[in-house]
């Protein structure tokens, strides 16, 4: 009995890893389906294939491909993936296509007009898209300075924006974004 | 995001086959579904029979209903997809846009879904489009349907007007004053030249008493213009107080009657901002800067005329240098806004720190970061220091020379006058007036190159002053809401509750609670269990289904009445700042201290309360800083028990306290809740003991019913919950076993 309750403990605490020995990830019409030798709720591995599994970063900012959680589809845990690149080219490369679609975020490439008016501000950006015009509420706050330079920027409807490198923008679009950081 | 029309529009270029009563309900998309990221231009559709995708020009799916199960939203990071399941059981994507879309998919996916089992379309979905501003897409404010970025400003200062009604008078009256004063500054150059003329450059030796009388004159029209500026200033500053406080109660009021949802969508400092910032800002504007550009303006003018009609070369000369001027203060305004903001920013963060580290004073200490808390405090203060050197210096170097520039058509002008004066057209004292008037006119010319931003400025507060006044109320006591004396039966019936359209977290409840009933409520934390309290108090409303009291819909009744017959206490104790004493009594104003001291018993508060120098005199630090946990936990009961409910409520009540003290205060309470109808929820099940009935909620939705007993039978969730929890308290003793085994 003392003994149950001690491997109990250690599963509620210990982290399930998914790797490329124990998984096996391959498309399934607009999805990602996995094959995987887990541990089930008693804790005895077990062969189990999900028909759709979901991806979420554990540091979106820091690591975007690295600490990811696996979900099945009610949104349980089934394991982290320590890095997207310790899978072999064709896995990573689906993995990476998942998580970029799941996290859709524009790179802005020039800030071509902020107007602040009334505690909002009123963006034009280029990105790698195309031209996008969005707003901003509480704009001091929701810009969000990751490192030292680089930024993100969340909209009123919830979509973000990222700046890789501040200081690499032109003069004019530094200029602009400078009065709000 | 585009209407229905304008889809339907385009749909029938792309498929001229399909007629315009064919397409029942039409989306656009923005995103490409499977690529990684790329832009793209579709419309995804509903037709009688099947499902169509078109995208940039081009069908790219055609799902027969045929083999359609539902439709469903999933919400991405800055994106959403609308996906469908077929009748095989496997999920595709239907498409994929940006979050400004969230809710009309959400919205979108119910009604294809009830179409699907055989419902029909009733383009509700509609309005999350609605929800928009036709002009500039934005999406309105939550319960308004004002688009603040494209609304006429002349709106608001119009409201403002009718707000200030009762200040009118006093508006008028110092704009009256305004003229009068203006009028009067004309006054002095103009004696200064008779004194110059007539008596210190006479031709003749001058009369004493018409000297006096010049004298006299001035000293005169000296104190008439600053008794006229006194009363005038007093006008002003009653009118702006008077309508400061007309806001002030405005919006305070508001936020008052303000739904928890609403209020929970701004942070509490945010609101602060708009009731004392915002309107602060307002009353610095009326008091100071609409005399002050009143009063400008209308000395600019008199001046300018004066000084046109006595001689326009001479006056142009004068204002010549004006618009260099005016370009060189907005060139340095532009660098100073940057400086200005940048210190702005660092003194912010500076106080953010300090507020940080003081009230985490613990957290630093226990974790011996006073180190990195002084070196994270020192570098801001040093930054602030060197950006406040940079401002000081510009302003040091710059000031004397703008002034200066300001003052070169003064040179112009003596040149010019000094010719004059040789060639004898000008008296000296015509010079005097003429250069009196000169520096006049440069202050308001000075004065109005800073008035933009000024103006920008009180207009933001005032637009966020009624952003929170005009929003409108979400939970509000209908015209015939009645007072209802309760009796105590609680029915949910069929009730789902979300907090947004795209969640639900309560799922078709249903259950009758019977008067003086105990209930507990039980359930893994986030599954719901404070959410459906929330909703007994209607703190929000329900999305589905009713919650009635004594067959009465909780929303026909006043929430005065219903929330004065409800006795809660919450998982967070607040106690506002005072007395204990004053923190029991908050619910009820009129209890006699006799009740005090009775419901403070009952929480098993008043031994210790006792105990304490000031007994219930004693001040409670902010948030109740003096009192430990448990302490404040008793002070609340004592509070939510004073008022007498019929309906009790307690979240976590008793959560800080230990068992045994825990188990004093139950009993004592269950001789109180006998014929009060309780809800309990409590994550220690020993606290339920005295439950009659338990209730266990499972994701959002109501799992077991029963008593314990019936449920321990039943073997279930709530069985698995009691074993845990027994395990978990048997845990310490295994563990200091294990070493001996």
């Amino acid at each position: 009995m003392a003994e149950q309750n001690r491997t109990a403990l250690k599963e509620v605490v210990s982290v399930t890893y998914i790797t490329k020995d124990n998984a096996k990830f391959e498309k399934s019409s607009d999805f990602i389906k996995m094959t995987a030798t887990l541990p089930n709720e008693e804790g005895v591995a077990e062969e189990k294939t999900w028909d759709r599994i979901f991806l979420h970063r554990a540091f979106p900012f820091d690591f975007p491909f690295a600490y990811i959680s696996v979900l099945d589809a009610d949104t349980k845990e089934l394991g982290m993936i320590s890095s997207v690149d310790d899978f072999d080219e064709e896995t990573a490369s689906l993995l990476r296509a998942e998580l970029e679609r799941k996290y859709y975020t524009p790179v802005i490439k020039k800030i071509l007009s902020v107007k602040d008016k009334f505690g909002y501000s009123y963006w034009k950006v280029e990105t790698e898209e195309g031209e996008i015009e969005f707003t901003m509420r509480d704009t001091f706050s929701n810009l969000l300075k990751v490192s030292g330079t680089r930024i993100f920027a969340s909209d009123i409807d919830g979509n973000r924006y990222e700046i890789p490198d501040i200081e690499a923008l032109d003069h004019k679009s530094f200029k602009k974004i400078e009065l709000f950081l | 995001m585009e209407n229905r029309k304008t889809l339907t529009a385009r749909v029938r270029q792309l498929a001229p086959e399909l007629k315009e009563e064919d397409i029942l309900l039409p989306v656009d998309f923005n995103l490409t579904p499977t690529a990684k990221k790329r832009r793209t231009d579709g419309i995804a559709l509903l037709t009688k029979d099947r499902i169509l995708v078109f995208a940039d020009g081009e069908k790219t799916g055609d799902i027969p209903l045929s083999e359609l199960e539902e439709v469903a939203l999933r919400k991405g990071i800055g994106c959403c997809f609308l996906e469908y399941r077929k009748k095989d059981g496997s999920w595709h994507i239907l498409c994929r846009a940006d979050n400004q879309y969230v809710d009309l998919y959400a919205a979108a996916a119910k009604e294809i879904s009830r179409f699907l089992e055989g419902g029909e379309i009733s383009y509700d979905y509609e309005k999350e489009i609605d929800n928009r501003c036709p002009i500039c897409h934005r999406q309105y404010r939550p319960g308004s349907n004002v688009c603040e970025h494209c609304v006429d400003k002349k709106h608001y200062i119009k409201r403002l007007w009718d707000i200030s009604k009762s200040s009118h008078h006093l508006i008028y009256l110092s704009i009256a004053f305004y003229f009068v004063i203006a009028a009067i500054n004309l006054v002095p150059p103009y004696i200064n030249r008779i004194l110059v003329d007539d008596y210190i450059k006479a031709a003749e030796m001058p009369k004493l008493a018409g000297y006096l009388a010049v004298i006299a004159a001035m000293f005169g029209v000296y104190i008439l213009q600053k008794l006229l500026g006194m009363t005038r200033s007093i006008f002003l500053i009653r009118a702006s107080n008077r309508i400061t406080v007309t806001l002030r109660e405005l919006v305070f009021d508001k936020i008052q009657k303000m739904s928890i949802a609403r209020i929970s969508k701004r942070t509490s400092g945010e609101l602060m901002n708009r009731v004392s910032n915002d309107t602060g800002e307002l009353s610095r504007f009326i008091s100071n800067d609409l005399g002050a550009m009143t009063e400008q303006i209308l000395i600019l003018l008199a001046v300018s005329i004066y000084l046109f009609s006595y001689d326009w070369r001479l006056a142009l000369m004068i204002i010549l240098p004006t618009p260099i001027v005016i370009s060189s203060y907005r060139l340095f305004h532009s660098f100073m806004r940057h400086v200005f903001h940048r210190g702005w920013q660092l003194d912010s963060r500076e106080n953010s720190i300090l507020h940080d580290t003081f009230s985490g004073i613990r957290v630093v200490k226990a974790f011996g970061m006073e180190k990195r808390e002084i070196s994270r405090f020192d570098k801001v203060s040093r930054d602030l220091r060197d950006t406040r050197i940079l401002t000081e210096h510009f302003f040091a170097k710059i000031q004397p020379f703008l002034n200066f520039l300001m003052s070169v058509g003064e040179y112009f002008l003596l040149y010019y006058v000094g010719n004059k004066i040789i060639g004898g057209t000008m008296t000296l004292g015509e010079m005097s007036q003429f250069s009196a008037y000169v520096s006049i006119i440069y202050g308001p010319l000075r004065w109005l190159s800073w008035l933009p931003r000024r103006l920008t400025r009180t207009m933001t507060s005032i637009v966020k002053i009624f952003d929170v006044v005009d929003e409108s109320v979400d939970i509000a006591d209908k015209t015939d809401a009645i007072d209802h004396r309760i009796d105590g039966t609680i029915t949910l019936d069929n009730v789902s509750f979300g907090y947004d359209k795209t969640s639900t977290v309560l799922k078709h409840i249903s259950v009758e609670i019977k008067p003086g009933e105990m209930i507990g409520i039980v359930g893994k934390s986030g599954v719901g269990k404070s959410t459906l309290i929330n909703l007994v108090m209607r703190m929000y409303d329900v999305t589905e289904g009713a919650i009635r009291i004594d067959g009465i819909d909780i929303r026909d009744i006043s929430q005065d009445s219903l929330r004065s017959q409800i006795g809660v206490v919450l998982q967070e104790t607040f106690l506002f700042s005072g007395t204990i004493y004053d923190n029991i009594a908050y619910a009820k104003p009129t209890a006699t201290r006799d009740e005090v001291i009775t419901a403070a018993k009952i929480a098993g508060a008043h031994g210790f309360i006792m105990k304490l120098p000031n007994a219930y005199n004693t001040k409670v630090g902010e948030r109740g800083h003096t009192l430990s946990g448990g302490e404040r936990q008793r002070v609340a009961i004592a509070r939510a028990l004073l008022h007498d409910p019929r309906i009790l409520i307690l979240d976590e009540a008793t959560a800080a306290l230990d068992t045994e003290t825990e188990k004093q205060i139950q009993d004592a309470l269950q001789k109180l809740t006998a014929d009060r109808t309780t809800l309990a929820i409590a994550h220690r099940l020993s606290t339920l003991r005295n439950a009659n009935r338990i209730l266990v909620l499972d994701k959002g939705e109501l799992a077991e019913i029963g008593t314990h007993d019936e449920l321990m039978r039943k073997q279930g969730i709530y069985y698995g919950l009691v074993m845990a929890q027994r395990q978990m308290s048997r845990m310490p003793s295994k563990k200091q076993a294990r070493p001996a085994s």
